[in-house]
């Protein structure tokens, strides 16, 4: 079961980890970029 | 917190990161369903006759390998689209896939290498066609990525990126058909599409669809999230470039050479 779990926790935390990189990412760039050229709709 | 920023007179501004309404749908339906699935996965579903526990790391090891898949199809979709039309929007679309299909071939391979562990008595083999295609289809995701970051001209880079990136398909073609071309360590696929499930007992079978499902949403997600990123790098650059462009040409007025950046042209500097 050790294996299993090692495999779970490896996916599940890089998934968040990119994923939460990725949105403050966003943030960031979000700030220097202006208003009127980051609309997505 | 929200996303989007609200003016004094109340209306809705730009939004301050790369959310949306869309995407938080998604990130929602992504968590729900990722819960769901660790307790079908490791609660619910029943264990192997012949892999016993370790079936259940193919719950997140098939989705990952797949996932990867999809985004090496999409990066190519995307350089053709570019080296077509010359679309800034598919090459954005283009990088975006691949850094999250270099996440994911990544993941594909470290689970597979922590199956193979217990089932096979080692990590990896090199002599396994499965193994080292796999390896060559991340090494050329960070190939793409490493592409991506020279320095130069924006369409020079996304022209010889584009390149590079015309040959994901033909690599996941490659891995996929490994164990049907070649003699291997690695299993056939489980699942034909001619016998769906048929070798898989019913909660087993449920528990990959739900992890592709899950994949899928995570995936569409990472895209439209990456992309926006991409999307803002590129505008970053752009309003630096011309922030830099009006101060120089602000300087040459100051120093007096009537706006031009370059400075007064004489015909003896010309010859």
């Amino acid at each position: 079961m050790s294996y299993v779990l090692a495999a779970w926790i490896i996916v599940f935390a890089t998934v968040l980890i990119y994923a939460g990189a990725t949105m403050l990412r966003g943030r960031r760039l979000a700030r220097q970029v202006p208003p009127e050229r980051r609309r997505w709709m | 917190m929200t996303d989007t920023a609200v003016t004094t007179t109340g209306s809705a501004a730009a939004p301050t990161g790369t959310g949306s309404m869309g995407t938080r749908v998604i990130g929602l339906a992504a968590l729900v369903g990722a819960v769901f699935l660790v307790l079908l996965g490791l609660v619910w579903s029943p264990e192997d006759i012949t892999q016993r526990e370790l079936v259940r790391i193919m719950y997140v090891h098939v989705p990952s390998a797949t996932i990867a898949y999809l985004c090496c199809f999409l990066t190519t979709i995307g350089s053709v689209m570019f080296l077509w039309k010359r679309s800034v929007w598919w090459d954005t679309v283009a990088y975006a896939a691949a850094e999250i299909g270099a996440v994911f071939m990544a993941l594909a391979c470290v689970t597979g290498a922590i199956w193979a562990r217990p089932t096979w008595g080692t990590f990896w083999v090199w002599d396994d066609a499965r193994l080292v295609t796999s390896a060559m289809l991340f090494l050329l995701l960070v190939g793409y990525l490493a592409l991506r970051k020279v320095p130069g001209d924006p369409d020079v880079r996304a022209k010889r990126s584009a390149w590079l990136g015309l040959l994901l398909v033909p690599n996941v073609i490659l891995v996929r058909q490994s164990v049907e071309w070649w003699r291997t360590l690695h299993q056939k696929a489980t699942i034909q599409p001619t016998q769906l499930g048929a070798e898989m007992d019913g909660l087993m079978l449920f528990s990959l669809f739900c992890g592709f499902v899950v994949g899928t949403l995570v995936f569409a997600w990472l895209v439209i999230h990456r992309f926006r990123v991409a999307w803002l790098e590129r505008e970053a650059d752009e309003s630096m470039l011309a922030d830099a462009i009006a101060e120089r040409r602000a300087e040459a007025i100051d120093s007096g050479t009537g706006g031009d950046p370059f400075g007064p042209r004489t015909g003896e500097a010309f010859g």
